[in-house]
């Protein structure tokens, strides 16, 4: 993919989580935030469909970001062409597994396999 | 002597004190983005306790919810607002906006880009940083 590709997503991943990184920190707040952390409520968020698809999409959107600001901030320090091929697969095979590691929570709790 | 001698490597890079402050905004966007990765992957894990159930999901805010746990995530609003701040400041610099007229370049030289507007982003991200942090530690330590 090309890196100007690359990079229009990774400015677009980070609107878009701030957006809704905003309405997930805005419900700590509301709920008070030790109450908001309390197992139940927890739970509930979870159990809640439209929230739970909500955490998803940060999920998928911090995690296509992280990584690949991680993958820049490497190519930066370093090149070569296996370098940078290692670390871009790297970085892709850790975004996956991270995404798979924390939708099996979502999918999961919301379920009520817990 | 070769020139790859006067190399200085990542210390020359990241020397934050040569280049004004949009080397410390460079400095300070990196190491945000990545203590801001590695909380979000400790994120992760913190919340995938919640398959524990009660016994677990409680024992495991015990460890989070301490004086220690909540300045930590004092210093994780701090870097978040500054990534976010900056973040925006950088993709409008991208995007031609606040960067200045094309011109002849003359002495002294000076860029262009580097102009009053973005210096003003800057430290604008500084300050809100500051804010929310402090807005976290009054909501943190208020209850």
């Amino acid at each position: 993919m090309r890196e100007s590709t690359i990079m229009k997503i990774h400015y677009g991943t980070a609107l878009a989580a701030v957006a809704l990184v905003a309405v997930h920190i805005l419900m700590r707040l509301t709920q008070g935030f030790a109450d908001s952390l309390e197992y139940e409520s927890v739970l509930a968020n979870y159990k809640f469909i439209p929230y739970a698809i909500m955490l998803e999409l940060i999920l998928i959107l911090l995690a296509v970001h992280g990584f690949n600001g991680l993958r820049v901030i490497l190519i930066e320090l370093k090149q070569g062409r296996i370098y940078e091929k290692a670390v871009s697969y790297g970085c892709l095979a850790a975004m996956i597994g991270l995404i798979a590691y924390g939708s099996r929570t979502i999918i999961m709790t919301n379920m009520g396999l817990v | 002597m070769p020139q790859d001698e006067h190399k200085e490597g990542v210390g020359g890079m990241i020397n934050p004190t040569r280049y004004g402050i949009e080397r410390v905004a460079y400095l300070l966007m990196r190491l945000s983005g990545l203590g801001l990765l590695a909380y979000f992957v400790a994120h992760i894990y913190e919340t995938s306790n919640i398959l524990r159930g009660q016994v677990g999901w409680n024992e495991f805010l015990e460890l989070t919810q301490t004086t220690e746990g909540h300045i930590f995530l004092a210093i994780v609003i701090a870097m978040c607002v500054f990534h976010t701040v900056n973040g925006i400041r950088v993709m409008l610099g991208h995007g031609g906006v606040g960067v200045g007229k094309p011109a002849r370049p003359d002495y002294p030289y000076d860029p262009a880009s580097q102009n009053y507007r973005h210096k003003i982003g800057i430290y604008s991200s500084i300050v809100l940083a500051a804010v929310a942090t402090m807005y976290g530690l009054a909501v943190m330590f208020g209850e």
